[in-house]
């Protein structure tokens, strides 16, 4: 298995609008940056050339590992519209 | 605007059991779910265990619901990177109905679920988040639907609304979580057909197997699992979050470690991987348990923190089906009394307090600690690793007695104070 595989399994009904918002003027100050290695679903990227986190919604597993990891609250944090984010399937 | 008697917010097992419940009394119950059918936003891969609620209900619950297989075997393994110790469970008497556990998909399993209670009366509406609560002066007075004209009034809410409990905390029965309470799990779900599963786990007919793996987390504080279903297997990791963020891995890349470890690999040769999720799990035990109740609501299954491990029983799913199922009874109570007063709805609590529900959790209460011992995941997996390798290795020394093996061993892995300090760890948690 590689870990690619993964995630091209999962399926979605993508909402236009992003159910999490995050903060980036908080970000910018974080030196943890806990988000970006805990995120079983890898939404979060540090962007070293801009200073900031990349953040796809779309991928998202709606496990809420992001709220509870970040310490500094730079998160707005919502369930995505009814029907809409992850959907499983067999599981 | 639209009013019930009671609104359940979330079907899953909390939620459906508690609608069916308050159906079965004729009092009219809207149960909503976000996902677009129930079960749609759970990744479940374990095992229900025996339930009297659902034995209760469904008298003939093991011929008609929707499981997998039935557990007898139980296998607990202590990895190291090159080898590995395990103790296997087997018996007779969980081979015949009514079983003792059952895997199951919760997606299959939660739209049977759901459709009992609708059957008996319940409304169902599916594809509706719940956004906030309404209030009347300090009581709970019903919800927010993300819809237009989507407030919905209620005399109490029944918040089924899993382990994030956004609503319990909108009504301020808990505070923030914090990472030490949380356990991350991520499952992968491989495709295997049914013989080859049979064959390689020892299984015959609907045999079912639960494998747990301790030690296979590169010293984050976890485990590992398998799970049996009938033509596929659930495989996961559970990371403690606080430890995770310590470390600084990643989850997917510990994950891919763990299943190329000999004895896992070896159990899915061959399969095909099909789904990836995750989702957190309540593991902070008893002390986590938020209040219960307020005025006008009450909060029930991963909701109100109710499942709990120790290491070798996980519970989570049966204590959602009896909180759910004692919340509903509560909610009759209060009717007959046209009182939903927090003073009135105390009496869940009371219900949860003389069943196993809330027992169990206290009888575990101090397991917390004990599952919070760093030295569980990584030091002690390989002092067993290395005592069974002294054991059985023939390399031309004299042997030595057992005794003298492990106290060496021993003195090699840990101090005589941690020893003492992770004994009485131990100790207190189960005996």
């Amino acid at each position: 298995m590689i870990v690619d595989d993964l995630f091209d399994l999962v399926s979605y009904r993508i909402h236009s609008e992003p159910h999490i918002l995050v903060n980036q003027d908080i970000c910018r100050e974080c030196v943890q940056r806990s988000c970006t290695f805990a995120c079983p679903a890898r939404c979060y990227q540090w962007n070293t050339e801009k200073g900031k986190v990349d953040f796809t919604y779309e991928t998202c597993l709606e496990c809420g590992t992001c709220l509870i990891v970040c310490d500094r609250g730079a998160l707005e944090w919502h369930y995505p519209k009814g029907g809409y984010g992850v959907r499983f399937r067999l599981t | 605007m639209k009013s019930f008697d009671a609104i359940v917010v979330g079907a899953g097992p909390a939620g459906a059991t508690a609608a069916l419940r308050m159906a079965q009394e004729g009092i009219p119950v809207l149960l909503l779910e976000r996902g677009d059918r129930p079960g749609a936003k759970n990744m479940f891969g374990g095992a229900l265990v025996n339930c009297s609620v659902l034995d209760d209900f469904f008298p003939d619950f093991w011929n008609q619901a929707p499981w997998e297989r039935h557990l007898v075997r139980r296998v607990l393994t202590l990895i190291t990177p090159d080898s590995s110790t395990s103790l296997a469970f087997e018996t007779d008497s969980f081979d015949h109905p009514p079983y003792n556990g059952y895997t199951l998909f919760r997606p299959v399993f939660d739209k049977w679920y759901a459709e009992k209670a609708v059957a008996a009366g319940a409304t169902l509406l599916c594809g509706c988040t719940v956004e906030d609560l309404l209030w009347q002066g300090k009581a709970v007075a019903g919800v927010r639907v993300g819809r237009s004209e989507g407030d919905i009034r209620s005399r109490v809410v029944v918040a089924c609304d899993g382990a994030l409990s956004f609503l319990a905390e909108k009504a301020g029965l808990r505070k923030k979580f914090s990472p030490d309470q949380m356990g991350l799990g991520i499952k992968a779900l491989f495709r295997l057909k049914e013989e080859a599963i049979n064959e390689r786990f020892n299984l015959v007919r609907r045999q079912g197997a639960s494998h747990e793996f301790l030690g296979c987390t590169e010293g984050i504080r976890g485990g590992g699992f398998l799970y049996t279903q009938t033509d596929s297997i659930s495989v996961g990791l559970v990371l403690h979050l606080d430890s995770l963020k310590k470390n600084g891995k990643t989850p997917y890349d510990l994950f891919q470690r763990f299943m190329a470890l000999d004895p896992v690999h070896k159990l899915l040769k061959g399969a095909k991987l099909v789904e990836y999720s995750a989702h957190l799990l309540p593991e902070g035990g008893y002390r986590m348990v938020p209040r219960l109740f307020t005025d006008g609501m009450l909060v029930t299954g991963d909701a109100a923190a109710l499942c709990y491990t120790n290491g070798l029983n996980l519970e989570g799913m049966n204590l959602a089906i009896a909180s759910g199922f004692l919340a509903a009874e509560a909610v009759i109570g209060a009717l007959q009394k046209g009182d939903f007063s927090s003073r009135q709805l105390s009496e869940y609590e009371e219900r949860l307090r003389k069943s196993f529900v809330l027992k169990d959790m206290k009888t575990f209460e101090k397991a917390v600690d004990w599952m919070h011992t760093d030295r569980l995941f990584s030091a002690y997996p390989r002092l067993v690793a290395s005592i069974m390798e002294q054991i059985f290795a023939s390399d031309g020394k004299p042997r030595r007695r057992l005794g003298r093996i492990g106290w060496e061993t021993i003195r090699d892995t840990v101090t005589l104070s941690e020893l003492v300090a992770d004994l009485i760890k131990g100790g207190r948690s189960f005996l």
